[in-house]
C-alpha cells in the first residue's frame, strides 16, 4: 500500500484525519485513515464505487459520527461542525431540492437557513450560468441544470472550504469545462475545493492534490505530479542494433535498474535518462531511443485500486483480519 | 428564526397551498352536507368508530350549531394534517435536502423546531380555512335541511373560537404524530398509511374490545379534544391526554431527529 509522499503542516490544513474508521454494521466503510489536506488549491478525491468516498464526507460534514478516530475541518474537530459549517459548503452525491419549488426559491430557503441576504443567490446564480431559469420548476431541470443548481447552493456562505461530490455529473462537455475552469477560479481565490468524481481526466485537469481511497483504505495522499512521477514514471529505451535487445536488459539489470517484464521499458523518471544512457554506453551498446512514458492518472489510478476482489465486504474482512492478527 | 423563515420558504408551494387548503375546504363542505342530510333524514346519529361523531338535531340548532360541522370533521382534518406534517418531514428525506440541511445546520434541533413552527403556522391557516368554510357552507346546508338557525348568532364570536381552538389544537396533536411516524420511517407513504390505518383499524378494534381502553387512544382522544369534550372523555381529560400525545411525541421526534446518522 503507498502511503503519503507529502507531510503536510497540521496547522495549515484544511481537513485532518487520524484514524478515521467508520463501521456500518459488518461493513468497514472507512479503516483507520489518516490524511492531511492542505489549504487552497483543489484536492481530488478519487476512489472506486463503495470505497468511502462519501462516507467521509459525511463524517467531515458533520451528517455521521466516525466509530473511532479523530478529523477536523479547519481546525475545528469534525464532532462540533457548528464551529465550521458557516465555512463549508457541500454538494453531496446528487442534488437536492424540493422539486415543485423554483430553483430561485430553493436557494432563498437554504439562504434563509445561513442567514444569508437575498441578494447573494442572485450572485450565485450568476456564477454557475443558470440566470434566466431560475424561476422555473426545477421538477423541469436537467440532470446538468440542478448539478450547476447543486454547485450554487454549495457556494451561497461563500465558502472557505467547498466539498463537491460528482460535480460534473451529468453536464454536457463544454459544461464541464466551464465548471473546471470555476474550480480552478475559486481555489485561485484562496478556497479549498475538494472534488469527488469518478472523472479521472477531469480530476488529472483540475486537481493539485490528490487522496486516493479503496476499501475504505487510504491509498495514497499527495499532490498530483508526485503521484504521475513515483507511481507510474517509466522510460522505454531501445538499442541502435536489435541484436543488442538482450545484452541491454543484461547490462540494465546488471546496473539496478528494473525491467518491466519482456520489454525495454525502465522504471523511472525522465531525470533518470542520463543515467540510464550512461549505464549503457558502459556496456558498449548505443541507444537509439530513450523515451519518457507519461502515465495517465487513469493508467495510475487502475494500477492502484486492481484488487483480487472487488467486493468491499470481502475486502473489509480482510482488512479486519489484518488488524486481528497484527493486534 | 431563520429555520423557520427557511421552512415557512420551502412550504409555499402550489402543492401545499391546494393539497392542504384545498382539502380543508372540501371536507368541510362535505361534512356539513353530510350532518344536515342525516339530520333532515331524521336518522339517529350513527355511533362508534373514533373520529365519527355526527350531531344530533338539537345540537345543530343550538348555539354551537353553526360550527358543529368543525368539530364533526376532526378526525377528518386532523388526518389530513397529519399527512402534510408527514409529507413535509419524510420528503426532506426522500429528496435528500436533509443532508444540506444538516450540514447547513448542524444543530439539528433548531432544525426541527423551525420545521414544528412553520407547520404550526400552516395548521393555523388550514383551520382557519375550515371554519371559514365551515361557516359559508352551513347555512345553506341547514336551510335546505329545514334546521332552524335562530339560535346561532347567540354568542357566534365565542363558538367561532372554541372551535377553532380545538380544531387547531386536536389537528397539531395530529400533525405532531404524523411528524414523529415519518422522522420514525422516512416516508411520508408509510407515515400517512400507519396514521390513517390506526384510526380507521386498529383504534376501531381495540374500542371494540375494550371501550375502557378506547377512550384514552389517539383518534378518540383527539375527537373529544375537537368537539370540547364528549360523555365519555371530559373536555379537561382531553386535554390532558392530548398534551401528553404532543409531548411525548416531540421529545421521541427530537431524539430520532437529532441523534441518527444522517445516512440518506
Amino acid at each position: 500500500m503507498l502511503t503519503s509522499f507529502i507531510e503536510t503542516d497540521a496547522s495549515a490544513a484544511s481537513i485532518t484525519t487520524d484514524g478515521l474508521l467508520r463501521q456500518f454494521g459488518s461493513l468497514t466503510a472507512l479503516d483507520r485513515v489518516t490524511v492531511t489536506l492542505p489549504r487552497g488549491g483543489v484536492v481530488g478525491l478519487l476512489g472506486p464505487n463503495g470505497s468511502g468516498k462519501s462516507t467521509l464526507i459525511r463524517i467531515l460534514l458533520g451528517l455521521i459520527p466516525s466509530t473511532s478516530g479523530q478529523a477536523t475541518v479547519l481546525g475545528h474537530p469534525t464532532t462540533k461542525p457548528a464551529r465550521y459549517a458557516g465555512d463549508v459548503g457541500a454538494l453531496i452525491e446528487a442534488p437536492s431540492f424540493v422539486p415543485g419549488l423554483s430553483a430561485r426559491k430553493n436557494l432563498l430557503s437554504l439562504a434563509r437557513l445561513r442567514g444569508l441576504p437575498a441578494t447573494r443567490v442572485a450572485e450565485v446564480i450568476r456564477i454557475v450560468g443558470l440566470e434566466g431559469r431560475e424561476n422555473e420548476s426545477v421538477r423541469r431541470f436537467s440532470l446538468g441544470m440542478k448539478q450547476r443548481l447543486g454547485i450554487a447552493a454549495a457556494l451561497l456562505p461563500d465558502p472557505a472550504l467547498l466539498i463537491l461530490d460528482e460535480p460534473t455529473n451529468g453536464l454536457d462537455p463544454a459544461g464541464i469545462v466551464e465548471i473546471r475552469q470555476l474550480l480552478k477560479t475559486l481555489a485561485a481565490e484562496g478556497r479549498t475545493v475538494v472534488v469527488s468524481s469518478h472523472l479521472l481526466a477531469e480530476i488529472q485537469a483540475a486537481c493539485d492534490y490528490l487522496v486516493i481511497i479503496r476499501f475504505g483504505e487510504l491509498m495514497f495522499s499527495g499532490p498530483m505530479g508526485e503521484l504521475l512521477d513515483k507511481a507510474g514514471a517509466r522510460i522505454e529505451v531501445a538499442p541502435e542494433h536489435p541484436a543488442d535487445v538482450d545484452r541491454l536488459r543484461v547490462a540494465l539489470a546488471a546496473a539496478g535498474w528494473s525491467l518491466e517484464d519482456d520489454s525495454l521499458v525502465v522504471h523511472g523518471s525522465a531525470a533518470d535518462a542520463g543515467a540510464l544512457n550512461r549505464a549503457a554506453h558502459e556496456a558498449g551498446i548505443t541507444l537509439s531511443r530513450l523515451t519518457p512514458i507519461d502515465e495517465s492518472l487513469e493508467d495510475v489510478f487502475l494500477k492502484m485500486t486492481a484488487a483480487p476482489t472487488r467486493d468491499p465486504v470481502a475486502a473489509s474482512q480482510g482488512a479486519r483480519k489484518k488488524a486481528a492478527t497484527n493486534a | 428564526m431563520r429555520e423557520l423563515r427557511s421552512e415557512l420558504t420551502r412550504l409555499n408551494r402550489r402543492g401545499i397551498w391546494l393539497g392542504w387548503l384545498g382539502l380543508m375546504a372540501v371536507f368541510a363542505v362535505l361534512i356539513n352536507t353530510v350532518i344536515y342530510t342525516i339530520a333532515a333524514n331524521g336518522s339517529a346519529p350513527p355511533g362508534g368508530g373514533p373520529g365519527v361523531a355526527f350531531p344530533s338535531v338539537a345540537t345543530l340548532e343550538s348555539s354551537s350549531g353553526i360550527v358543529a360541522g368543525v368539530s364533526s370533521a376532526a378526525s377528518m382534518f386532523g388526518v389530513i394534517t397529519l399527512s402534510f406534517w408527514a409529507i413535509a418531514t419524510a420528503s426532506d428525506y426522500s429528496t435528500g435536502l436533509i443532508r444540506l440541511l444538516a450540514a447547513a445546520q448542524p444543530h439539528r434541533w433548531r432544525l426541527l423546531l423551525g420545521k414544528i413552527g412553520a407547520l404550526l403556522i400552516w395548521t393555523a391557516l388550514a383551520t382557519t380555512v375550515a371554519v371559514v368554510v365551515n361557516l359559508a357552507a352551513a347555512l345553506p346546508s341547514a336551510e335546505a335541511a329545514g334546521i332552524s338557525t335562530e339560535l346561532w348568532m347567540d354568542d357566534l364570536a365565542s363558538e367561532i373560537a372554541r372551535a377553532w381552538l380545538t380544531s387547531f389544537s386536536a389537528s397539531v396533536v395530529w400533525g405532531i404524530i404524523g411528524l414523529v411516524l415519518a422522522l420514525l420511517s422516512r416516508s411520508a407513504a408509510i407515515a400517512i398509511s400507519v396514521g390513517i390505518g390506526w384510526v380507521l383499524l386498529i383504534e376501531t378494534i381495540i374500542k371494540t374490545a375494550s371501550s375502557e381502553a378506547g377512550q384514552w387512544l389517539p383518534g378518540t382522544t383527539l375527537t373529544a379534544l375537537a368537539q370540547g369534550g364528549t360523555d365519555d372523555l371530559t373536555f379537561a381529560a382531553a386535554i390532558l391526554i392530548g398534551c401528553i400525545y404532543a409531548a411525548v411525541g416531540l421529545i421521541i421526534g427530537l431524539v430520532i431527529f437529532i441523534r441518527r446518522p444522517i445516512t440518506e
